[in-house]
């Protein structure tokens, strides 16, 4: 129930009526439970110092920083159809969401094997600066996804929920291919 | 209004992280002691012998005679894919090496030189294979399902492969000719980053022990 008139191009839809805080907090205390529990089985498992190795790559981290790297380039696509969603950019249709939803299925579920191979093979290490950045990223990544997950589930959130989840998901994982596969290209 | 896609997506990811975990756990070699990628501070905890005919002395019948190992030599590398770095010392028909990532992954290995090939393996299955090219040593080493190959040339010193071994923590460097390490210190739970080796006075702190770290040779018992 504002009054206040919302210009156009800040808001491509008005603001709904009765927006809830609530469910937002529920998500982000779900997410962050969820990077909390990822810290802490990285920490208490021993690091196997192996796992399956995903066929056809020469060895384990050129498969990951590969997957990784098909990640990374999802996710900038999943801005750039975000942005044309949120009338950012001149990308309009009707394949902009559905290509939006689909490429951002199709990279959480090629990140699952390589974050499998860190928690399982290395877990969560402290011993130098750039180790400690990647597994806080790593944990922070899954959390912020589920965020953003639960944030979808309503139509009811404030309008800055869903930008700043997905924001959120898109800088750890940008974190964590900058601390992962630059550092193992140029190393 | 809700949405349930999101939560499908939710689920499928969660699957797929099971999936992904049940495969591993049921790939992995079998016997929970493979957890450590250290095989010697499992297989060998007595304090070595200590090798002080590790002297600089080193390369003395270093002829490089035609497709023969010199009778004390140590090389060392970096595997072709940079996923660790590689070390051999040949004493003798007798050599010993040691493969590591910097970071968790890491075998020693033993094995004996037949004129300019040498096969050598560790206690947890990994091997390796090498043969004399000139003055390199080309081979291949293969830590459980990874294959490295490499070609790798003569460690004068410092550079080499070193080792230091205390009550609870195992640590192996290989110093490279450029100076630069590739190390894991390995405790008991745990494997890290190796702290810096000065070969010149081999002294380390880790895990609050005090450790000395000795130049591996051809010999070694691991």
């Amino acid at each position: 129930m504002t009054s206040v008139p919302v210009p156009a191009s800040e808001a491509p839809t008005a603001e709904p009526s009765g927006t809830k805080i609530g469910p937002v907090v529920i998500a982000f205390v779900v997410g962050s439970a969820v990077s909390i529990g990822l810290g802490v089985y990285g920490r208490l498992h021993t690091p196997t110092g192996y796992a399956v190795n995903i066929a056809g790559f020469s060895n384990g981290p050129a498969a990951k920083a590969f997957l990784a790297s098909i990640v990374m380039a999802l996710a900038i696509l999943q801005i750039v159809t975000a942005m044309g969603i949120y009338g950012r950019i001149p990308l309009r249709g009707a394949w902009v969401s559905p290509l939006h939803r689909w490429s951002g299925r199709l990279a959480v579920l090629i990140s699952v094997p390589v974050a499998v191979h860190c928690l399982y093979a290395l877990g969560f290490q402290t011993y130098d600066g750039r180790v400690i950045a990647h597994s806080l990223f790593g944990c922070f990544f899954y959390g912020a996804f589920v965020f953003k997950m639960l944030i979808l589930t309503r139509d009811d959130s404030p309008k800055w929920a869903l930008p700043l989840a997905g924001g959120l998901v898109l800088s750890g994982l940008t974190a964590l291919w900058i601390t992962g596969v630059l550092y193992f290209l140029v190393a | 209004m809700k949405h349930r896609s999101p939560l499908v997506t939710l689920a499928a990811v969660a699957v797929a992280f099971i999936i992904m975990f049940t495969v591993n756990m049921l790939v992995s070699p079998p016997g929970g002691s493979s957890a450590e990628p250290a095989g010697p501070s499992t297989s060998a905890p007595a304090q070595q012998t200590t090798s002080a005919a590790a002297t600089p002395s080193a390369s003395t019948s270093e002829s490089t005679e035609d497709k023969t190992f010199p009778n004390k030599i140590v090389y060392a590398g970096r595997t072709d894919d940079k996923s660790g770095a590689i070390a051999v010392a040949v004493l003798g028909d007798q050599a010993a090496a040691y493969f590591c990532d910097g970071r968790s992954i890491e075998s020693w290995l033993r094995g004996t030189v037949q004129v300019a090939d040498i096969a050598l393996k560790s206690n947890d299955g990994a091997t390796l294979q090498a043969s004399l090219d000139g003055d390199h040593l080309k081979g291949t080493v293969k830590i459980k399902n990874d294959r490295s190959k490499f070609e790798i040339d003569e460690a004068k010193k410092p550079a080499g492969l070193y080792r230091a071994r205390g009550s609870k923590t195992t640590i192996g460097w290989i110093v490279l000719e450029d100076g630069s390490q590739v190390g894991i210190q390995t405790a008991a739970a745990d494997s890290a980053a190796a702290p810096e080796l000065n070969p010149e006075s081999p002294q380390v702190t880790a895990n609050g022990e005090s450790l000395d770290a000795k130049p591996i040779n051809g010999d070694e018992d691991l």
